[in-house]
């Protein structure tokens, strides 16, 4: 048990505290030993040389050794006192990691208890949108109308865009392909299909995840990280019914009507590319597309619109609800939403693909 | 070179000088001067809506004025261009009313910001700093916490322990106590005076708390309805003539409130 003895200069700043630091780690100190600090002649000091302080009681700690500061006076005893709590206070506590196991059944109880909340919100939505108004029990229409405009007639002039450019694309490479053999003109056939069963549907739905289903997690997460969620509920109002059921009836409203104003587009690109690349008649050319129309690809391709339209609407709210964390939780679940939307639509797809081509073929 | 120092702490750290500013057509302050000398408290105090934080905002560089003149020891805030205003806002610290705290950093990398971007300190010396400035107000230990896991006491603290970082000769602070528990409250005040006293810091306060202003301020400014209506001490606005600061501080609500019959 040895007491070693450390004079500071006048001035304890980030230079000198730092030699003082180095002087620190070269003395033998074990167990029970004492190192006392004299500040009798330090005359002033600044925030850096209490954090060297801080630093040498961290060493002298971690040796098992003690630290007493003696001789402090004027403002440097007034500044020893400012950094009193930090001395006194031990290091922040490590956050433990978690073993696999623990990690998977966490996180398997977690996606498990996030797949009940989505499912219930589900229910809720379909009830507040479908049943309850036609009961009499309240519906929004003013939000409705809004959003209907807002999702829908704002995005008329980007979802006409998005399909001319497809169908023409599609056009352009069929097209080279298909010349080979002189059936240039089943070009026209291909996008009607095309369109009719699936491209409308999706490319249209893509665009309206990546405006209203971005929109409405944004939305949502900040009245969440504001409170105002909190509010509604504490004025006994139901969020389903409040803030979920108009905008999902404004989508179904909306998105078949922008997929039958994407079809139209995309036969119109396809058409552009016909008649000026390909030289048809369009009379001709319209009339191969129309022949090509048959009901089954139509109702295939709107039925998949409204499943899309209740899914973009409720992931959308879910992952809005669901932030955590202020302003990046709010960009995080925006992004989820719009993330999950791209593969639930592929999903979605897939299944109808599967029930019209064996069930119905 | 003695009587230049000596000049320079004579000198106030704050000039303001016939202060005007709009948002749109609305002029929010009308004609404002105030005076800081160094190593005071100056409290700015007011009604709800008269131009306090407005005014703070200005004298942080934040917003630009119509017309007048900013001075942060002789150079003229409102004329500054990016560069300088950079350099000038260095030399102040700024505790928001909502704390400001950046959500995507923890704690503890909020308190290092500053002292990562403008010191060369290396980061053991960045964390021990980091420790004190946390402990002294009081959250010692919350350095990795996430802004969202603290309360909206703790985040105010949180925020202050970043203004005060780079131990700066002058510190904005806007509403320092609304939404703290008096205990909390009133360590915040020991601990603005002893970091006046001590460090020498001045202190641009806004704040309608009476305790807190009977207990930390050394001058006070009035604003009502954008024009400052006072000027003084606090035994000054004890004694003043001006009714609307006998209001304030004898905490007497508006004639039609009094008025009512219920």
């Amino acid at each position: 048990m040895s007491t070693h003895r450390l004079e500071c200069p006048d001035t304890l700043n980030q230079e000198t505290g730092g030699e003082l630091l180095r002087a620190v780690h070269k003395l033998h100190l074990s167990g029970g030993d004492e190192l006392l600090f004299d500040l009798s002649g330090t005359e002033s000091m600044d925030s850096p040389g209490g954090g060297r302080v801080l630093e040498i009681a961290d060493v002298v700690r971690a040796r098992g050794a003690a630290l007493r500061i003696e001789g402090q006076q004027g403002s440097v005893a007034g500044f020893l006192d400012i950094i009193q709590p930090a001395l006194r206070a031990p290091g922040p506590a490590r956050p433990r990691r978690s073993g696999f196991l623990n990690t998977f059944t966490d996180k398997s109880y977690l996606y498990g208890r996030e797949f009940r909340e989505f499912a219930e919100l589900c229910v809720d939505a379909l009830y507040w949108t479908l049943l309850a108004p036609f009961e009499g029990r309240g519906f929004r229409w003013n939000l409705f109308i809004d959003e209907i405009h807002e999702m829908g007639v704002r995005a008329v002039r980007i979802v006409c865009l998005m399909n001319f450019l497809l169908g023409l694309i599609i056009a352009m490479l069929s097209s080279a392909q298909v010349a080979n053999f002189g059936l240039s003109i089943y070009v026209a056939d291909l996008i009607m299909i095309g369109f009719a069963r699936e491209l409308a549907a999706i490319m249209t739905a893509v665009v309206v995840s990546a405006r209203t289903g971005a929109a409405i997690a944004a939305e949502l997460a900040t009245m969440k990280v504001q409170e105002e969620i909190d509010a509604l509920r504490g004025m006994g109002l139901n969020v389903a019914q409040f803030l979920v059921a108009p905008r999902l009836a404004a989508l179904l409203v909306v998105l078949p009507c922008l997929v039958a104003l994407g079809l139209i587009s995309g036969l119109l690109g396809g058409t552009a590319w016909g008649v000026t690349m390909l030289g048809f008649y369009p009379q001709v050319w319209w009339a191969e597309t129309l022949n090509a129309a048959h009901l089954r690809d139509f109702i295939q391709g709107f039925l998949k619109t409204f499943v899309f339209a209740v899914m973009i609407a409720l992931i959308g709210c879910h992952n809005g609800l669901r932030v955590e964390g202020g302003s990046r939780g709010v960009g995080l679940m925006t992004t989820r939403a719009v993330v999950m939307d791209i593969f639930m639509m592929i999903c979605v797809d897939i299944v109808f693909a599967a029930i019209f081509y064996y069930a119905l073929a | 070179m003695e009587s230049l120092a000596a000049e320079n702490r004579k000198s106030p750290i704050i000039a303001v000088r016939d202060l005007v500013t709009h948002y749109g057509q609305t002029k929010v302050l009308d004609n404002i001067s105030l005076s800081v000398p160094r190593g005071v408290v100056q409290v700015i105090i007011g009604g709800s809506g008269c131009g306090k934080t407005t005014l703070l905002k200005h004298l942080c560089g934040l917003l630009k004025p119509s017309q007048g003149e900013i001075l942060f020891d002789g150079k003229n805030v409102a004329a500054m261009d990016e560069d300088e205003l950079a350099v000038m806002q260095r030399g102040i610290g700024i505790a928001f009313q909502s704390s400001g705290l950046f959500n995507s950093m923890t704690v503890g990398d909020n308190v290092a910001l500053p002292l990562h971007e403008y010191t060369r300190m290396d980061e053991r010396l960045i964390q021990a700093v980091v420790r004190i400035k946390l402990g002294l107000v009081g959250l010692s230990g919350s350095q990795n916490l996430m802004p969202s896991e603290l309360s909206g006491g703790m985040r105010k603290r949180a925020g202050l322990a970043r203004a005060i970082a780079l131990d700066p000769p002058l510190v904005y602070f806007d509403e320092p106590s609304a939404g703290l528990d008096p205990i909390i409250a009133s360590g915040l005040d020991e601990l603005i005076l002893d970091l006046n006293k001590l460090l020498g810091i001045t202190f641009v306060i806004v704040t309608h708390e009476l305790d807190s202003i009977r207990k930390i301020a050394d001058r006070i400014m009035m604003l009502d309805r954008g024009k400052a209506i006072f000027c003084g001490t606090m035994d000054e606005a004890g004694t003043s003539e001006v009714e609307r600061v006998r209001q304030f501080f004898e905490r007497r609500p508006d004639e039609y409130m009094a008025q009512r019959t219920i």
